[in-house]
């Protein structure tokens, strides 16, 4: 069931919360192991490329003291590197030591920061209470550090390397102001009680004067607001230690400033790991120097090694996602902020996007959090619709298309006899435009087996693609009442688009797809009949994602009909025809469509009838599966006939009609459809023209009527070489005709075409 | 294809020779002037396809994006 959208209640988060969970941005495998959060793609980024002064500085604004830390990390990260199949995890602390030897200008940025009216005492100067105290004195607090022992470096002092990481702290604290008092032992926080907090890093079995109890692992706070204990005094191994430094001071800095510690905003914790299946191996690289370092240009590879795990998995999988390179996040504040867009005075960020989406559901389907950035553009769509800034000429012909099988060529038919029906065969708009005889051949192979009546109208995806919800729910309500006025019958569908867009809008209304039926009743009644081609595939519309049923009815009626099918590699995806994006976005449909034909080499067997015409206008041998099926060899995609133009398709529904009601109407029933003026105007036109007018989606009734106004109203144009043009005003579009009149009342058309932009005619300015 | 733009155009009804004329042109909301042929009597305007499908089918598409 849809209502429409409502714009003035619509909120941010409801747009919003359709990409809240994406995972792109995401800390990768590896960071989540991170005791330090390093940004590990960034890192890895600027590495490979021999970045190494910016390298080191994020990895020294993470880790405090890198020397240290790349020397000492047991490395968590590796676990969960992706790397690890397909060559071996990343040698990540061998590039943090390869970084700190590469990098030359170790200093730090120097920024104007006032100095913090706060002052804070650290206790104790070990690898915790080290950290911590240049962390607050780079964020400009007047620090203190109270130390019982002669030195710095606590339990690091035991160890072979502690000249570098001494040397590392001397030039960490050379330009900092930092007071450091040595042989100082602290026995009560009554003595600290000048300082406006205090940091208890007093280390494994250390004093915290009471306040363990009460300790708060996240923000390192206890029961007195301005006491905060970290390091192995709480139990933190050595690397959690050092990066409880960062946090206190985040921690103390909030206090200072609003009386309490707070959070940072909560990084998204996800699951998310990457697909390494198409991975090429890469061996982990080994530092050659004696010194176990990796040398500039082993480092730069070690770091190409890194698969800089982000998910972009829609992006790689969409044409369009591709081109304009959004991700879902960006794509929904777009969406949002497009809906206030006031042209002049604030722009549309996202108009192309929205109108170049197949909403072929495709990313839904890949998305490991199954985003729909299809329904989220859709809401632009229906935004824009809604609040009046829809361009008109994008979707103009696909719906003057819906309006027309919505009323000329719509018809309700119960079986023979009868005024409900326990089934309705629902073939779609287009599959007897394209052919009539799939309709009246596939309702005769139902009749065999079911209660069925026929039922020709239109699902509504033109209106669903448009955004045009008023248009859409008024074809749901005729087909809901039509559906009650026939009993409530079962659905048959061929095309499916309708079965998805049923199945979305008509909860309560059972559906299935056409194939089965004919798959497993054998009800049709050409035995024998061989397919078109002796090898093929078949190409799956993008609605058939989801049916299973539908997919494995037509290859065994395919592979029962002497076709050798061969899967192709990738499925799923539209044709190019969903969303009606080729006015919106021609060269991308260009670009969707000659990918479609080339994924596999052999013909296609389709059944979808879009599908099969979008196949066949790029020369693609195809055959719809009611061809292979009946046998039928009057179809397009085989060579057996040219595509049917707007006109023909328009008249091949209105003869399906006409056969179905003399079918299935009363004695004498018949429908003749209405006429208009311009019908009988004689038109010459050679068939490049006429292909080439018609791929812009002009009709020639609308030639016809442009030409049959000019006529009337003698409004035309007359050319040096006797050629005429004229024009005719519609809604979305200007139509031109440039003719030739041969004879009075017979039009050589010579082109045609359009614009949609609206001119000034009237009296000339004197 | 046609080749309108290199032909001498005519007024079907007022038999007038066309001449180039600022005309106003909008669409989504917005207007502009752009000088085209247009009958010095009525007041008709011919677009050719040449224009119609180059320069107006640019602006076109940068006013749907703006």
């Amino acid at each position: 069931m849809i209502e429409r959208l409502n714009l003035s209640k619509l909120q941010a988060e409801e747009i919003t919360s359709l990409s809240a969970s994406c995972v792109a941005g995401a800390p990768p495998p590896c960071a989540r192991k991170c005791p330090f959060g390093l940004d590990v793609r960034s890192f890895t980024a600027r590495a490979e490329k021999g970045r190494w002064q910016v390298a080191y500085k994020s990895f020294r604004d993470a880790v405090v003291f890198p020397e240290l830390v790349s020397r000492l990390c047991p490395a968590p990260c590796a676990g969960a590197c992706s790397r690890s199949d397909v060559g071996g995890a990343i040698d990540l602390p061998g590039l943090e030591r390869a970084v700190t030897a590469l990098a030359t200008d170790k200093r730090r940025d120097s920024y104007a920061i006032p100095r913090k009216a706060g002052s804070v005492a650290v206790v104790g100067a070990g690898a915790a209470g080290l950290s911590a105290a240049l962390s607050l004195a780079v964020k400009r607090c007047g620090v203190t550090v109270f130390e019982r022992g002669a030195a710095w470096g606590g339990a690091l002092r035991a160890l072979p390397d502690f000249d570098v990481f001494d040397a590392e702290f001397s030039a960490g604290f050379l330009s900092l102001d930092v007071n450091f008092r040595f042989n100082s032992e602290i026995h009560a926080l009554s003595e600290l009680s000048e300082f406006d907090a205090v940091y208890l890093a007093t280390g494994d079995g250390g004093e915290s004067f009471g306040l363990f109890d009460s300790f708060d692992s996240t923000l390192l706070t206890t029961a007195q607001p301005r006491v905060f204990l970290g390091g192995g005094l709480v139990g933190a191994e050595l690397m959690t230690a050092i990066a409880h430094g960062r946090l206190v001071a985040r921690s103390v800095e909030t206090f200072f400033q609003i009386g309490r510690a707070t959070a940072a905003a909560d990084a998204s914790v996800c699951s998310w790991t990457p697909d390494t299946t198409d991975i090429a191996p890469v061996q982990r690289l080994v530092p050659s120097d004696g010194s176990g370092v990796f040398t500039d240009s082993e480092a730069r590879a070690e770091a190409a090694r890194c698969l800089k795990c982000d998910c972009d998995i829609c992006l790689q999988g969409c044409e369009m996602l591709r081109r304009f390179h959004k991700l879902p996040m960006k794509i929904a504040s777009e969406v949002y902020t497009d809906i206030g867009a006031n042209p002049p005075y604030s722009s549309h960020t996202i108009t192309r996007e929205a109108y170049s989406c197949s909403n072929c559901g495709y990313c839904k389907r890949r998305c490991p959090e199954s985003i729909d950035v299809g329904e989220l553009l859709r809401v632009s769509r229906r935004a824009r619709v809604e609040g009046g800034s829809a361009p008109p000429a994008l979707h103009d012909y696909w719906l003057r298309e819906m309006d027309f099988s919505s009323s000329d060529a719509f018809t309700v038919l119960p079986p023979r006899g009868k005024t409900t029906a326990e089934y309705v065969f629902f073939p779609g708009c287009q599959l007897g435009a394209y052919n009539p005889d799939y309709v009246t051949r596939s309702f005769a192979a139902l009749q065999n087996v079911f209660d069925v009546g026929l039922f020709l109208g239109c699902c509504g995806a033109p209106a669903y693609w448009a955004g045009d919800d008023t248009r859409l729910i008024a074809n749901s309500e005729k087909i809901r009442e039509a559906w009650r006025l026939l009993g409530e019958p079962k659905f048959i569908f061929a095309c499916s688009t309708c079965a998805s867009l049923f199945a979305e809008l008509f909860p309560e209304i059972e559906g299935v797809s056409l194939y089965p039926l004919l798959a497993e009743s054998v009800a049709y009644d050409t035995g024998g009949t061989t397919a078109p081609f002796g090898a093929a595939s078949v190409f799956d519309p993008c609605s058939a994602a989801e049916d299973e049923a539908a997919r494995a009815a037509v290859r065994t009626l395919a592979s029962g009909r002497g076709a050798a099918l061969t899967e192709l590699e990738e499925s799923g995806k539209c044709c190019g025809y969903g969303g009606h994006i080729r006015l919106a976005n021609p060269s991308l449909y260009e670009e969707i469509t000659s990918g479609r034909v080339a994924v596999g080499e052999l013909p296609y067997i389709v059944y979808c009838v879009n599908c099969l015409a979008v196949f066949s206008e790029r020369g693609k041998k195809c055959a719809h599966i009611l061809d292979v099926a009946f046998g039928l060899k009057n179809s397009i995609g085989q060579g057996g006939a040219g595509m049917p133009d707007i006109d023909t398709r328009r008249k091949n529904s209105l003869e399906v009609k006409r056969l179905m009601v003399r079918e299935l109407g009363a004695d004498g029933s018949d429908f003749i459809p209405e006429r208009d003026p311009w019908d009988d105007i004689e038109l010459i036109i050679d068939p490049e023209t006429a292909e080439r007018v018609d791929r812009k989606l002009i009709s020639l009734s609308d030639i016809r009527e442009a030409l049959y106004l000019a006529r009337e109203s003698g409004g035309f144009f007359t050319a040096s070489d006797g050629t005429r043009q004229c024009s005719m005003l519609r809604t979305a579009l200007v139509y031109w005709v440039h003719y030739r009149e041969p004879r009075e009342g017979v039009y050589e058309i010579l082109d045609a075409y359009y614009h949609r932009m609206k001119f000034s005619e009237g009296e000339a300015d004197e | 294809m046609s080749e309108s733009n290199e032909l001498l155009w005519r007024c079907g009804r007022c038999d007038e020779a066309l001449e180039k004329k600022k005309t106003v042109f909008s669409y989504l909301g917005r207007s502009f002037t752009h000088e085209v042929d247009v009958c010095p009597k009525c007041g008709a305007v011919l677009i050719p396809r040449e224009l119609a499908e180059g320069r107006m089918a640019e602006v076109e598409e940068q006013l749907e994006d703006k």
